[in-house]
């Protein structure tokens, strides 16, 4: 029932989940997931809030232990590695700068610690700051950055660490929205320059769409479907994913042989005569399209079309059947 | 500000007159002779002297000494005191579940325990092991005794501090003494100055078990050195001598209360809420 | 993990059983046995005999009245004082970060310190209070050889020096509710005095409940206080359970009872405070 998630990999995987699972007091909030991510990948983790998909990280940086199943990396069973040992970075939603220091050592310290040569340090340090456009900030406190510079400086700090696998949590959900869709270009280049796997995790499609490479969709724990965004879109396999992936959501009619159609609302055209009747309930008027919601003998139904299509009386909309989605009731599985 | 007019103002004074007025009378006994305090007549202008302090400093032994041994007796007792409450503080703030609801639980207990219940089976102690008349020692039970609200201020400040801060530094490869010592602790600078501070308070002051552990007067800490001078007939009237020892023996935590102001009432109120 | 919690804690946990509990099981132990001049200072095991003398000891029970009437006079006054002072400094004016300051002072001061500052001030007839009234043609008040005044004497010293602390903490309470409030409340007309009563008294009560607990159990034990300020008495109508315990250990030399009376208190205590905690404690403010 659920994509593996190999089809589009062609190399080795450089990190692999076998069934991983996690319980807490008795509930699994991560079930039985497996996933595979090739070297320089940028795979996705969408789904709604509480579906695990911070857990998923937690376990792979080795903040948490699974119950059950195992983590490879690079071959290695890292399952019950400490965290220090692993050599992964993990970004923070918060960013977990340390705020009593100034940028330059919260680069540099993790470095010390680890023994790095102070030559080294300081090399490594200068580069990637002149990298992502930091050197100017070298001296300030993370209170005196903005949320973008300090993305920024986490993401260098990742880099600095050199990791195996790269490990961001919702890294922009503390961006504001124009800001989002302007740094997204810049993180991708700085993501995939590597050959380390990445793993991002985030609750909005349209950002993983822009980002990953592959998207796995988590919903209860389950990866509901792993693919490329293509495939998520064009072929959902089952009723959560269709519903996450698209938006406006899909339109889902329930039929009378116990199945669920499914149509996206930008897949809805005006026809003349031949579709149903509906009657529009509200409009929104977006300039380059627009959406509508209406109703119809099979229920209410979001439509979005031109911004210059005319809205008369004695509406009627259709499809084209290659367009259409077909879902059990029972299980929500695309048939 | 509204309604805050000449009501306001004499209720300030009030309060000021009520919190100050002791200590200025103290302040104004040390420096008078005898006679003026008896009140035969001095003049406006007579009466004053600092024949009380020299009195008191020149006494066997000269009343710095226990200043000095309660200073001593404060500071590493205080050292002693976050040396192990901040590792039990962290351990208990980074778990869950019922150990730490146990431990916080006696924690709490411990800390509203009146501490003077204790002091006799504390005696037995220090004439078994030889204790008695040692100021190293007596910082032992000073430190058992400020543990409980050091663990449970600490904790709380501990839990205040995000905990991907730690996970971070885990994940940069550092060990637990160093996420400690580099990101830790310089983040609860405040709330360690307070807890120090409560913990130097508390052994300055400390009576009943000085009072029995102590009894060669060069070795005696402040509080039962006021307490002989109380008892001791010399004093008794007259209170000059009296006032300037209290001033002497007050005037050094005076001046840590209001430098350290600001971090002891963050850090008590904190702790108690949360506690 | 928990490996590693337990060994972090263990030193520190450690020191407090040893200073704690250790103590209570000594007690227990001694409570049984005749340790005092009679026995040339050896323990001689009694049974309960201790334990038969304490339940018929008046002065033990009459001690444990007036420490509970110190602690419930004093704690009382030190929580209204304490709540008035903090809603003065609660207020927006000028000057009042130093009068904060000045006002926490006493809170500082050892408690050696004070109460010989107190016995000068309540000194019949040189003390300031005296001279006073006898300044103005009046007789002066043998405040420390009289029953009911050094008892008064002792509530008075114990409120100044406390009641700084109750305020502090009452103050913090004070801060952590949203002025907004205040305003709604008072755009829905009610008067001021109608907004302590309903909105910060009831927001106020985890704060009120901690202050009460420490208070009450520190005044319960009260010493230091009462042995420098009248050593108990006069016949020792000041005496609080704690001076009447060190009386029958450092001058009575009588270990044994001693014991007894210390943990005949702490029993007191303990059923006292299983009574507080019966209390609705009242929801948990949230900053």
């Amino acid at each position: 029932m659920t994509d593996p998630g190999m089809t589009t990999t062609t190399s080795a995987p450089s990190l692999r989940l076998d069934n991983l699972t996690r319980r807490i007091g008795g509930r699994a909030i991560i079930d039985g997931v497996d996933l595979a991510v090739a070297p320089g990948e940028c795979l996705a983790l969408l789904g709604p809030s509480g579906c695990g998909k911070s857990s998923v990280l937690r376990l792979i940086a080795g903040l948490d232990t699974p119950d059950a199943g195992r983590i490879l990396l690079e071959g290695d069973d890292i399952t019950r590695k400490p965290p220090q040992r692993r050599q992964v970075a993990l970004v923070f939603q918060s960013y977990a700068l340390y705020p009593h220091l100034n940028v330059s050592r919260n680069l540099s310290l993790g470095m010390e610690i680890r023994g790095v040569p102070a030559q080294e340090r300081e090399r490594e340090v200068t580069s990637v700051l002149a990298m992502l456009q930091l050197t100017e900030l070298a001296q300030r406190l993370p209170a005196e950055l903005s949320g973008g510079q300090r993305q920024r400086v986490a993401l260098a700090r990742a880099l600095l660490r050199h990791p195996r696998v790269f490990l961001l949590d919702e890294p922009m959900s503390n961006l504001d929205a124009q800001l989002r869709e302007e740094l997204r270009p810049q993180l991708r280049s700085i993501l995939c320059a590597g050959s380390a796997p990445v793993i991002y995790v985030t609750h909005d499609q349209q950002e993983a769409m822009g980002i990953a490479d592959r998207i796995a969709v988590l919903s209860n724990g389950r990866v509901q479907q792993c693919g490329t965004p293509k495939d998520l879109y064009l072929t959902p396999a089952n009723m959560f994913v269709a519903s996450f992936i698209g938006r406006p959501q899909i339109n889902l009619l329930p039929q009378e042989d116990g199945t669920v159609l499914g149509i996206r609302p930008e897949h809805l055209v005006a026809t003349d005569d031949s579709g149903i009747p509906v009657r529009v309930l509200n409009r929104e008027w977006h300039g380059a399209s627009q959406q509508l919601l209406v109703s119809s003998p099979q229920g209410d139904l979001r439509w979005t079309c031109d911004g210059a299509q005319p809205i008369g009386e004695g509406l009627r909309l259709g499809w084209d059947r290659r367009h259409e989605h077909h879902f059990l009731k029972t299980t929500g599985a695309r048939c | 500000m509204k309604r805050f007019g000449r009501g306001g103002a004499a209720l300030v004074v009030l309060l000021l007159l009520w919190s100050l007025g002791p200590m200025l009378w103290q302040l104004y006994t040390s420096l008078r002779t005898p006679e003026a305090l008896l009140g035969d007549g001095a003049g406006p202008g007579g009466g004053w002297t600092l024949a009380n302090y020299v009195q008191v400093l020149h006494g066997a032994p000269p009343f710095w000494r226990y200043l000095l041994n309660s200073t001593v007796v404060g500071a590493i007792s205080t050292l002693l005191t976050l040396l192990l409450a901040i590792p039990c503080a962290y351990a208990l703030s980074r778990r869950g579940g019922l150990l730490r609801l146990v431990v916080s639980g006696g924690l709490l207990a411990a800390a509203v325990f009146p501490y003077v219940l204790l002091f006799l089976a504390l005696l037995q102690v220090a004439r078994q092991f030889g204790l008695a008349n040692n100021l190293l020692a007596l910082c032992l039970p000073y430190a058992g005794l400020s543990l409980p609200l050091a663990v449970l201020l600490l904790q709380a400040a501990f839990a205040e501090l995000p905990v991907e801060l730690e996970e971070n530094a885990l994940l940069e490869g550092f060990t637990l003494m160093q996420r400690l010592r580099w990101i830790l602790l310089p983040l609860m600078g405040p709330a360690v100055v307070s807890t120090g501070l409560l913990v130097f308070l508390f052994s300055w002051n400390e009576f009943p078990i000085a009072l029995t552990w102590l009894s060669r007067s060069e070795l005696l800490t402040l509080a039962p050195a006021m307490a002989r001078i109380a008892g001791s007939s010399v004093f008794t009237v007259p209170y000059g001598a009296f006032a300037a020892a209290t001033v002497l023996g007050s005037l050094p935590l005076l001046a840590l209360l209001l430098l350290f102001q600001r971090q002891i009432v963050a850090g008590l109120t904190q702790g108690a809420i949360k506690g | 993990m928990r490996l590693r919690a337990l060994l972090l804690m263990a030193p520190a946990l450690l020191l407090l059983l040893a200073v704690f509990a250790w103590p209570m099981l000594e007690y227990a132990w001694l409570s049984l046995h005749a340790q005092s001049v009679f026995t040339g200072l050896e323990p001689v095991p009694v049974g309960l005999a201790n334990w038969q003398r304490l339940l018929g000891d008046g002065r033990f029970w009459q001690d444990a009245g007036q420490t509970l009437r110190f602690a419930g006079v004093s704690v009382g006054l030190e929580l209204v004082l304490g709540l008035g002072i903090a809603l003065l400094l609660h207020q927006n004016w000028r000057g009042r970060g130093v009068v904060r300051s000045l006002s926490l002072l006493p809170w500082a001061l050892p408690n050696t310190v004070m109460a010989l500052g107190w016995r000068w001030i309540f000194d019949d007839p040189n003390g300031p209070i005296n001279a006073l009234l006898g300044g103005l043609g009046l007789a002066t008040l043998p405040f420390l050889a009289s029953p009911q005044l050094a008892w008064i004497a002792t509530v008075v010293a114990d409120v100044w020096k406390t009641t700084p602390f109750v305020a502090l903490l009452l103050l913090a309470g004070l801060q952590m509710i949203p002025a907004d409030l205040y305003d709604a409340f008072a755009l829905e007309g009610g008067t001021p005095w109608q907004a302590l009563r309903r909105i910060t008294l009831p927001l106020l009560r985890p704060y009120i409940f901690i202050v009460l607990l420490f208070r009450l159990a520190q005044a319960l034990g009260v010493f230091d206080l009462i042995a420098v300020l009248t050593g108990g008495g006069p016949a020792s109508s000041t005496e609080s359970l704690a001076v009447y315990a060190y009386l029958n250990a450092m001058r009575f030399l009588d270990f044994g009872y001693s014991a007894t009376v210390m943990l005949g208190m702490f029993l007191l205590l303990l059923a006292g405070s299983a009574l507080l905690l019966l209390l609705p404690r009242g929801q948990e403010v949230r900053s």
